[in-house]
């Protein structure tokens, strides 16, 4: 019997998602430029794998995070883009993790510079 | 790309077959190209330190995912109910229900494989015997033509007349004539003996089958001195591997070369095996040349051993061409000498078609054996649908239950047909089996008693048929409960379980309708095989005339070559006779032109010296010639007189022995020793022979008919005629020895005995007595035997039905007998009630079955030996035996009946 896997849409996203989808916040991108992107905005401890990037379209796109643009043609790379459903899970996560860093801020675990 | 990054590449290629099958045709390109730029963008090692670990990652991930998403679409599609997902459950569902009624479900299966079986195998049979096509053009325009002397005994046709036929006749457009005869055929590997026919030009255009390879015969062909020979397509193939340059070749027949001249196709086969005069399958065929002696007036009365064939001219029906050739009988005798014309007044000739010829004395047999299977299949169905029905009564709660929580009509519809189906399935697949075990066992069951029987094979469409007639039955019937819910209330059938419904009369009435018919079939079917039992063992009962329980048999056929004059002959079978009888365990040995019951010797007219009635002078004989001890080696009694003497074999003393019949036909009341005989008729100028003993008769041919008069006469008056009457006849001979052991363990000495003589001759034909008998009852014996099965089968399934109805009576009426007995019926009127109604149920069938019995048993006179078809012993004991078995089927469930405990009863449900 395998794990139930947690809905992907629903808030906490894992790094992963999260990050695929903030890559996507700014527009459709094929998997290398996701790739390119996370590792630009989180760094090399999110560095993902071509294998990784996929798996996670695929679940993200049954989940109905994301959608694949023009599935028909196979003459160049897939190109994902951000639904809806998608867009509303980040903003969700976007203001949970606002929320979590403004409750750290009061307890000035953190500052605003850090 | 570069080569450095070829390896990576092929690598990683390799490693994506990891991922799911989904889920690399989709991205597989996608990952590639993106290893590629990983590649050129930070090199082999750090490409491959981030691939790694997102391998190790992320394929289990994907499998995680696959599986997730092929359980999501199994439950979707639960939610949609499609039909194909629906027929598998059906099927799994059908499987348990079945096997959770093993006797409801073996019976039905084995009833339905009995049917389809025995319909198969019966079918195939007549399919191979009567209906499959001859393969001739146009066959139903060939007729054969016989002669006869009075009576219904037709003969061959002597060769002068077949000349003036040629002539005289017609309805034909053209006529031929053929006789088969034995060739030895050696030149490369063992020699040996096949059959051969000798036809006249006109009989390959006749039959109107072209040649594979080369030619036929052409009216050149067809004279004296002419060594030409067509070869079937399977001697083409032993002999010349199917080498097309075989013809102008030769081959050796009877040691001399025969020019091939033409091979005739495979599925050709002349003369089609059959019961008719030269009905032997040939391998190859030369001209018939009939040589100046055969044409000439010296001819006239002897050699009836032709068989003729004729194809009808256009628009002539076979009735008027046998009236037309029969009328030309008279002209036939006028062109007898003189001296003929007198003794050949009660010469006919007449025409048969060839079709009817070849099916023969089997058609009516297994006509009936068509029937019978018939009414076996008819009794199967309504077994099945009694016993689907009875089980349709338990299943119509079930039917209610499922209704009532939503199954749709279409559901419940598709699930009783997958049932119905699974059952048919399995009885068509148990009755393919059986049919084609019996179709297997056949040529050994019937030997050689059937013509074509030997290439009998399964009929597709028959087994399809049965197969769809039973498949019906199950549905029909299975379907019923369907039916029934419809005119029902749902609540009412649940409230009540379903054990005393409304529609319980109906059905009640059907059932009764079933067990009444089957019961009545298998009276027809029993008193059916009663008939042919009782005229079986009569048949048995018949003194074939002679004793032979440990006599082998063998024959050969010596070729012209070789044997062409008298002495070599002579001292052949001299030679053959003492050396078998040298043989330590033999007690008698004997040299004979034919086998006694064998049915194929010599006919030829005789003239009786001073016959107590004059003006029957003359008639129509069997005729044996025999050297050695012929009489005490087949235990034929010498009733009068003596047997012949060793000097009488050496040379032509001019004596007969004639048969009990013959001497009482001719001289009733006279002694026959001392009086003389002679051949042809009275003018003839053949020397009288004088008769030295009385022989008991022998059967010739079938048991069961009058024999045959018979003269019996030493080797040595044929060998004393002129040369040419040195024909094939005398020199295909056969040895017989009486052991006082196991016939069997002669059979190497007595080819080493023949060997002896003649390496090179070919044996033939090695058989012991007893299984010429056999096979001289086989017709009748199969017949017996399949009517018997199938009436046994049909007994059984009767059975069966009765005591199925009676016992689900019994349990529906639980509740009601259990109310009886409460009121005070006594056990035994329990009994009674459920034994009377079966056997009433009985009786009706037995009344029904009688009359059926009465109008169909008389079809069977023609195949009843010394048996009445009303023969009321057997219509008696059939009778008994059914009913005795009902009872039996009516005892069981009353006994069960007779046993309910009211209280039990009443507390059920």
């Amino acid at each position: 019997m395998s794990k139930p896997i947690p809905p992907l849409g629903q808030p906490p996203l894992t790094p992963a998602v999260f990050h695929i989808l903030l890559a996507l916040a700014d527009g459709p991108r094929h998997g290398y430029a996701i790739m390119q992107a996370v590792e630009e905005t989180a760094g090399t401890e999110m560095r993902m794998g071509p294998g990784t990037i996929y798996g996670s379209l695929q679940r993200m796109e049954e989940a109905g995070l994301v959608r694949e643009l023009n599935p028909g043609r196979h003459d160049r790379r897939r190109v994902f883009a951000l639904q809806p459903f998608g867009r509303r899970a980040l903003d969700g996560e976007a203001q949970r993790l606002a929320r979590l860093a403004a409750l750290l801020r009061s307890k000035h675990l953190i500052t605003d510079e850090g | 790309m570069g080569r450095r990054f070829l390896w990576s590449q092929t690598a990683y290629r390799f490693l994506l077959g990891l991922y799911p099958r989904e889920f690399g045709a989709r991205f597989g390109s996608d990952l590639e190209a993106d290893f590629g730029e990983l590649l050129r963008t930070y090199g082999v090692f750090a490409t491959w330190r981030r691939v790694v670990p997102d391998l190790l990652r992320s394929v289990p991930l994907t499998h995680a995912g696959a599986r997730a998403a092929r359980k999501r679409a199994r439950v979707l599609a639960g939610k949609g109910d499609r039909p194909m997902r629906s027929l598998w459950s059906d099927l799994r569902h059908a499987c348990r229900v079945l096997r959770k009624a093993p006797v409801f479900t073996a019976v039905t299966v084995i009833t339905l494989a009995f049917g389809i079986g025995a319909n198969s195998a019966i079918f195939s049979l007549v399919n191979a015997v009567l209906l499959r096509p001859l393969g001739y053009a146009e066959p139903e325009r060939l007729m054969l033509i016989y002669e006869g002397f009075g009576g219904p005994g037709k003969i061959g046709v002597s060769p002068p007349d077949f000349v003036d036929l040629t002539t005289l006749q017609r309805p034909f457009s053209s006529i031929g004539a053929y006789r088969t005869t034995q060739y030895e055929l050696s030149g490369t590997g063992d020699p040996e003996r096949i059959t051969g026919v000798r036809v006249s030009a006109a009989v390959f255009p006749i039959l109107g089958v072209p040649p594979a390879v080369g030619r036929t015969f052409v009216e050149s062909d067809d004279q004296p001195g002419q060594d030409v020979a067509v070869l079937s397509h399977g001697l083409w193939q032993r002999r010349f591997g199917g080498d097309p340059s075989a013809v102008g070749r030769t081959i050796t027949l009877d040691r001399r070369p025969y020019t091939v001249v033409g091979v005739m196709p495979a599925a050709f086969q002349f003369p089609k095996r059959g019961p008719q005069i030269n009905g032997e399958p040939a391998q190859v065929w030369t001209p018939l040349a009939l040589d100046p002696f055969e044409r000439s007036q010296n001819a006239r009365g002897m050699m009836y051993n032709h068989s003729v064939i004729g194809r009808l001219r256009e628009g002539v029906t076979s009735g008027r061409a046998l009236a037309d050739i029969g009328a030309l009988r008279s002209r036939l005798i006028e062109n007898y000498p003189p001296v003929l014309r007198e003794p050949m007044q009660s010469l006919t000739v007449t025409a048969v078609p060839l079709a009817e010829e070849i099916a023969g004395e089997v058609q009516r047999p297994l006509l009936l054996l068509l029937g019978a299977v018939g009414l076996v299949l008819l009794v199967a169905c309504a077994n099945v649908a009694n016993l689907v029905l009875s089980r349709a009564v338990t299943r119509q709660r079930e039917m209610a239950v499922r209704a009532a929580i939503g199954a749709g009509r279409g559901r419940l519809l598709q699930m009783l047909l997958v049932e119905g189906l699974l059952l048919t399935a399995a009885g068509g697949a148990l009755g393919l089996f059986l049919g084609y075990a019996a179709v297997r066992a056949m040529p050994a069951v019937i030997a050689l008693s059937l013509p074509g029987v030997s290439d009998v094979t399964l009929d597709v469409r028959v087994v399809l048929f049965t197969f769809a007639l039973s498949a019906l039955t199950a549905l029909a019937f299975g379907l019923l409960p369907l039916a029934a819910n419809e005119r029902r209330d749902l609540t009412e059938l649940l409230r009540e379980g379903g054990s005393r419904s409304t529609s319980g009369a109906r059905r009640h009435r059907l059932q009764a309708t079933l067990v009444v018919s089957s019961v009545a079939l298998a009276f027809v079917l029993l008193a059916g095989a009663g008939l042919l039992i009782r005229s079986f063992e009569r048949l048995m009962a018949v003194d074939a005339g002679l004793r032979a329980p440990r006599v082998l048999t063998m024959q050969v056929s010596l070729p012209r070559a070789g044997y062409d004059n008298p002495q070599a002959v002579r001292s052949f079978y001299r030679a053959m006779q003492e050396n078998v009888q040298a043989i330590p365990s033999v007690r008698a040995a004997a040299v004979q032109t034919d086998l006694p019951l064998d049915g194929d010797g010599e006919r030829r007219a005789f003239t009786a010296d001073q016959p107590v009635n004059p003006v029957f002078s003359s008639t129509s004989v069997a005729v044996t010639w025999t050297f050695g001890d012929y009489f005490r080696t087949f235990g034929v009694p010498i009733v009068k007189g003596r047997a012949f003497l060793p000097e009488e074999d050496a040379e032509n003393r001019q004596t007969a022995i004639v048969s009990r019949a013959l001497a009482e036909r001719f001289w009733p009341g006279q002694d026959p020793i001392g009086k003389r005989v002679k051949w042809g008729i009275p003018a003839s100028q053949a020397p009288w022979q004088t008769i030295v003993g009385v022989a008991g008769d022998v059967v010739d041919g079938r048991l069961g008919e009058t024999p045959i008069l018979h003269i019996y006469v030493p080797f040595a008056e044929a060998m004393d005629q002129a040369p040419a009457m040195l024909a094939a006849f005398f020199r295909r001979m056969s040895v017989a020895a009486m052991t006082e052991g196991d016939p069997a363990a002669l059979v190497r000495p007595m080819r080493g005995a023949i060997a002896r003589i003649d390496p090179a001759l070919a044996v033939a034909d090695v058989t012991t007595m007893s299984q010429v008998m056999a096979d001289a009852a086989a017709p009748q014996r199969f017949s017996t035997v399949v009517l018997s099965a199938f009436a046994g089968g049909a007994l059984l399934l009767a059975a069966v039905g009765l005591y199925g109805t009676l016992a689900f009576g019994v349990t529906q009426r639980t509740r009601e007998i259990g109310v009886r007995v409460a009121l005070g019926a006594t056990r035994p009127e329990v009994l009674r009630l459920v034994v009377g109604q079966g056997m009433s149920l009985t009786i009706l069938g037995l009344a029904l079955g009688l009359a059926g019995a009465l109008a169909v048993t008389r079809l069977m006179t023609g195949l009843l030996y010394q048996t009445e078809p009303l023969d009321v012993a057997t219509f008696a004991s059939v009778t008994g035996v059914l009913a005795a078995v009902a009872l039996l089927s009516c005892y069981l469930p009353a006994r069960r009946a007779a046993r309910v405990e009211p209280m039990a009863a009443l507390r059920a449900d």
